[in-house]
């Protein structure tokens, strides 16, 4: 009898892990091609004519460098122009004008402006020696084709994410249907009356419960995100429904209790995802709050730096109640912001000379905390920001040599990291000292094969941070490496998103957050999975979404708002 | 805005490096899933690693050790179980050469697809059938078990290893409490055929000859005088007698020191080395693609004149492996073509391009035909001449004695190699005995009993 339903389990698990992969291809695939729709945009959005020249400019961004610079949106060859002359950008109020410290300034309708002034058609800006008149884009619709396009942006796919969240959730069941399978397995292994005994306990209910918080709190999700917000996409968030599912899942399949932080900080990191998004919808606020973001992350490093106790050789813990928080995680939300800036600003405060004290504020701290890993997460997203802002090659150079310097250092003076570094690549031979984490994550990953060895039956979640630090391989065991290499996929091509919108969006300020946001994903992820598994001589670090870690749960949705703010479709207000 | 694309760049090469990266890891995935899956400290596989795993059988179908109701059970004979050891190997992968060890997974039928979950009606393992005679093999253990040491035994016109046989060994259903401080079992968990290395002593004077046949036409006209001592600058070159003026066969038979010492310099380092590199030293030797002997060692890169000198004779810094030095002598008996040995059954069930690559590397030249049959007869009247023709009665054998000095006021290991000149019996062997003495004492009537046992 026993053996009988274990074959059956087996047959049914046979059959089940296939499909799971399948699924998660689908969910990959299905969530991106809809973000692919995303087009860039061909047509202009007003037209620039010329007086004195007589030709008509089109203006193709929704935000415009003008000069004599060739980098400059609209380039104009004359030399009576600075070479960063002003901007002209759109916000949801309708068309500004802004002069960035121009020699010769901005005349608006005969007025030299001295603030963003707003335009409406028909007016007549003075740039230099010529004059030009904004004017809608309804006359040169012969030369463009401006119908195909708007059409294409408002059509809204409801039906087509309502499938993919239902993908997502039954994606999950199927986990939940595994853990149900090994934990009886586990439960008693030699008596057939005790599974209906198992079936009749509450336990049944534990199994479940991981799976009923996600598919619960992602349809509220939902819900909101249509109908309260009126966002007409929900790609980027099952996104991370899925993937936060996942770790939730896998995690709660041992004991209940171990996610109940987790799910909370899920769905904490959801609303405030949400709210960041809401929140940055008004970039007029964006720069009167940076400075106020800036002074926050500063108070918080330094709390951190003084109620830190040491904690498994690193001290970027703070006890709140008996409650652990990870400052460097939140603080990482107010990198982005703060690294982050428009157009406008960019072009008349051209220096970094702020945003670098304040990085090499944060990283500093990071390392007097000794969380080296975060602290190179720091960097990275230093360089992105900072070269997205300059475009200046010479600061990236000159910061890398200062990161080679430091590694250096740490490398001479902090034996604990020398010693990983002593075992890389020798993991195997060390299998007993260094390399105890990641000789087991190699051998657990490998008896995964492609399709896992199913959720809840995992050795390695035993192992010291296995579904922390391990939970990359963690995940190939369970799940196998299909699965693993769709989670790779997915924060790839998030990246890729993020990159490929970061032209077409209403703001730098938008792309250069998501590109900085993005490469913190990705950069992190790296960490994670190539130091998990010994590619790279690096350990301690959370996989975004999937590892167990409240605090990295809810900056990951952070980071996810900022990719999601720079998506055209998420602040749909109408053309004019 | 238009350059914003452009100066993304950054995050650009960082997806790329991540994707490489993930591209690298499953590479290594899939390359090193089989040994990395089948550590011991696995817990998938259980207390008992193998309780699902295949046969192994001998070259007569014997079992030497299965999986039944999962647990694995070894041969219930428990003269053949220490026999076998070092072959089969243990369930805590203790030797590296065992079957149990590098084929295991074979035997448990993993592969990098699967995993190591396949539901039971998809399983499939392995059994392994070698060509080991285990009956031999118990036959040896119980001649050697006196003394540690190696032996080993293969048909020089196939490469089937019939015998292989280390000490000290143990039984793996009673594995002594004691094994890892007891000294009476250092190198227990060493198959010192395949694993270790000697100094080779006095059988090394096949390799010097061989190079002169192979670098003097008229080597076997060339003599040198012995007279006990010879001074090379302030250092010196020993013998055992006062030999006056030999020929090389004279000098073979004789094992004369200074003879092999001034051939060795006549010869330089180049050809010495030439010479020793052909016949495979200074590098591992492939059992079956799955098994690396230990290099033997030849370098006399660094040594002075009667260094190099003494390197003729086996005594410098040069060792050698004892299943390396029996294809040695597999190639004199074989007209100078080695043919590697290998372990495995052509029967075992292994995937059909594997058993392709075994046919194509097992055979590889070490000297002419002419230089195989000049040392053949010379190994012959070596035998024929001395005291070790007594142990071998009516078997052809061509063979040569060494004993490698150990220092430490021990005992010298003694070793014995040749092969039976035989056409119905083409059997090469090494046996060493360590700190047994002198010469071939010890060692070549224990082979002799054991190659008597072989040809029945």
């Amino acid at each position: 009898m026993l053996e009988f339903i274990y074959s059956v389990f087996d047959a049914i698990n046979f059959f089940l892990k296939p499909f799971l992969s399948i699924l998660a291809f689908y969910v990959l695939t299905k969530s991106f091609l809809s973000l692919k729709d995303n087009r860039p945009q061909k047509s202009p959005l007003i037209m620039l004519k010329g007086k004195k020249s007589d030709n008509s400019i089109p203006v193709m961004y929704w935000e415009n460098s003008i000069g004599r610079s060739k980098s400059s949106d609209i380039f104009l060859s004359d030399m009576t122009l600075s070479r960063d002359h002003a901007v002209l950008y759109r916000r949801k109020k309708g068309w500004f004008i802004s002069d960035t410290d121009s020699k010769a300034g901005v005349i608006v309708n005969g007025k030299k402006i001295e603030k963003p002034k707003i335009l409406n058609i028909d007016d007549e800006i003075k740039l230099g020696s010529d004059k030009f008149l904004i004017k809608n884009t309804t006359s040169y619709e012969d030369e463009y084709d401006l119908a195909s396009v708007s059409k294409k942006i408002e059509i809204s796919r409801s039906s087509g994410q309502k499938l993919l969240l239902l993908a997502v959730n039954f994606f999950h069941f199927c986990l939940a249907v595994q853990v149900l399978f090994s934990k009886i397995k586990k439960y008693k292994k030699n008596d057939a009356n005790l599974i209906t005994e198992y079936l009749s306990t509450n336990e049944i209910f534990d199994v479940f419960a991981p799976f009923l918080i996600v598919f619960v709190s992602s349809w509220i999700f939902f819900f909101i995100s249509k109908f309260i917000l009126g966002r007409k996409n929900f790609e980027i968030e099952s996104i991370g429904i899925f993937l936060s599912g996942v770790g939730i899942i896998l995690v709660g399949s041992e004991k209940l209790e171990d996610i109940y932080m987790q799910a909370f900080c899920f769905i904490i990191g959801f609303f405030g995802f949400c709210f960041l998004v809401f929140f940055m919808r008004n970039l007029e606020n964006m720069s009167r709050l940076r400075s106020i973001v800036t002074i926050a992350a500063v108070l918080f490093f330094l709390l951190n730096l003084v109620l830190a106790k040491e904690y498994n050789g690193s001290k970027n813990w703070i006890m709140l109640g008996s409650v652990f928080i990870q400052p460097s995680e939140f603080v990482k939300i107010a990198f982005v912001f703060v690294g982050a800036s428009t157009l406008d600003k960019l072009q008349t405060k051209k220096n970094l000379g702020g945003f670098i004290l304040f990085s090499a504020f944060c990283i500093g701290c990071l390392f007097l905390m000794r969380d080296f890993g975060t602290a190179c997460v720091f960097f990275v997203a230093f360089l992105v920001s900072s070269f997205m802002r300059s475009g200046s090659i010479r600061t990236v150079i000159l910061s890398c040599s200062a990161a080679v310097m430091g590694a250096f250092i740490i490398l001479n003076f902090k034996p604990y990291v020398a010693a990983r570094f002593s075992v890389w690549q020798h993991v195997l031979e060390n299998s007993q000292t260094g390399g105890y984490q990641q000789a087991r994550a190699l051998s657990y990953a490998s008896s995964g094969g492609l399709l896992g060895i199913g959720c809840g039956n995992g050795s390695l979640r035993y192992i010291f941070a296995g579904t922390s630090d391990l939970m990359f391989p963690t995940i190939v065991e369970e799940l196998g490496l299909i699965i693993g290499i769709v989670i790779i996929l997915m924060i790839a091509f998030l990246a890729f998103f993020a990159r490929n919108s970061s032209e077409k969006c209403r703001s730098t300020f938008y792309s250069i957050s998501s590109c900085t946001a993005a490469a913190i994903l990705v950069f992190q992820a790296s960490l994670h999975i190539f130091g998990s598994t010994d590619v790279l001589p690096l350990t301690g670090v959370t996989l975004p979404f999937l590892s167990l870690g409240g605090s990295s749960m809810i900056s990951t949705w952070g980071m996810l708002a900022f990719i999601k703010a720079c998506d055209n479709r998420t602040y749909f207000y109408s053309k004019g | 805005m238009k350059n914003f694309r452009a100066r993304s760049i950054l995050l650009f090469l960082l997806i790329l490096a991540f994707l490489t990266g993930t591209v690298f890891f499953v590479y290594e995935l899939a390359v090193n899933s089989e040994n990395w899956a089948l550590k011991p400290y696995n817990e998938h596989l259980g207390a008992n690693s193998l309780s699902d795993a295949g046969k192994i059988l001998d070259r007569n179908s014997i079992i030497l050790a299965q999986s039944i109701n999962s647990r694995r059970v070894y041969n219930e004979d428990e003269k053949l179980r220490k026999a076998v050891f070092h072959l089969v190997g243990d369930e805590d992968f203790n030797i590296s050469t065992s079957i149990q060890n590098s084929l295991r997974a074979k035997l448990f039928g993993y592969n990098f697809l699967t995993g190591l979950d396949v539901p039971w009606f998809f399983k499939k393992t392995n059994d392994i059938a070698l060509t080991v005679d285990s009956v031999l093999c118990k036959f040896a253990i119980e001649k050697m078990q006196n003394y540690k040491g190696a032996l080993c035994i293969y048909n020089y016109k196939t490469g089937e290893i019939l015998c292989v046989v280390s000490t000290p060994t143990l039984d793996i259903l009673n594995v002594p409490l004691d094994v890892k401080t007891n000294k009476d079992y250092d190198g227990v968990y060493l198959n010192k055929a395949i694993s270790g290395t000697y100094a080779p002593g006095s059988v090394f004077k096949i390799i010097t000859a061989t190079s002169a046949f192979e670098n003097f036409d008229d080597a076997d006209k060339i003599k040198f005088t012995c007279e006990g001592v010879k001074k090379i600058n302030s250092e010196k070159i020993t013998c055992m007698n006062n030999h006056s003026q030999e020929t090389l066969k004279e000098a073979m038979k004789d094992s004369c020191n200074i003879f092999f010492g001034d051939l060795a310099i006549k010869l330089g380092k180049q050809k010495m080395t030439k010479t020793a590199e052909l016949l495979n030293f200074n590098k591992q030797l492939k059992i079956d693609d799955f098994l690396n002997t230990e290099r033997s060692v030849y370098d006399v890169s660094k040594a002075s004149e009667a260094q190099l000198g003494w390197s003729g004779i086996g005594q410098a810094n040069n060792t050698v492996n004892p299943v390396h030095l029996m294809t040695i002598c597999g190639s004199i008996a074989n007209d100078g073509l080695a043919i590697m040995p290998k372990i495995l059954k052509d029967t075992t069930n292994l995937s059909l391009k594997q058993n392709l690559n075994l046919q194509n590397k097992n055979t590889q030249r070490y000297m002419s035909s002419e230089t195989a049959n000049k040392l053949k007869d010379i190994m012959f009247y070596t035998v024929e001449q001395t005291y070790i023709s007594n142990y071998f009665e009516n078997l052809k054998i061509c063979a040569k004695t060494g004993t490698a000095e150990v220092g430490d006021g021990k005992k010298p290991h003694a070793w014995t190699t040749g092969f039976i000149d035989d056409e119905t019996n083409p059997l090469a062997f090494t046996i060493i005995v360590e700190n047994s003495g002198f010469g071939g004492r010890i060692s070549a009537p224990i082979i002799g009993e054991i190659l008597k046992k072989a040809v029945e």
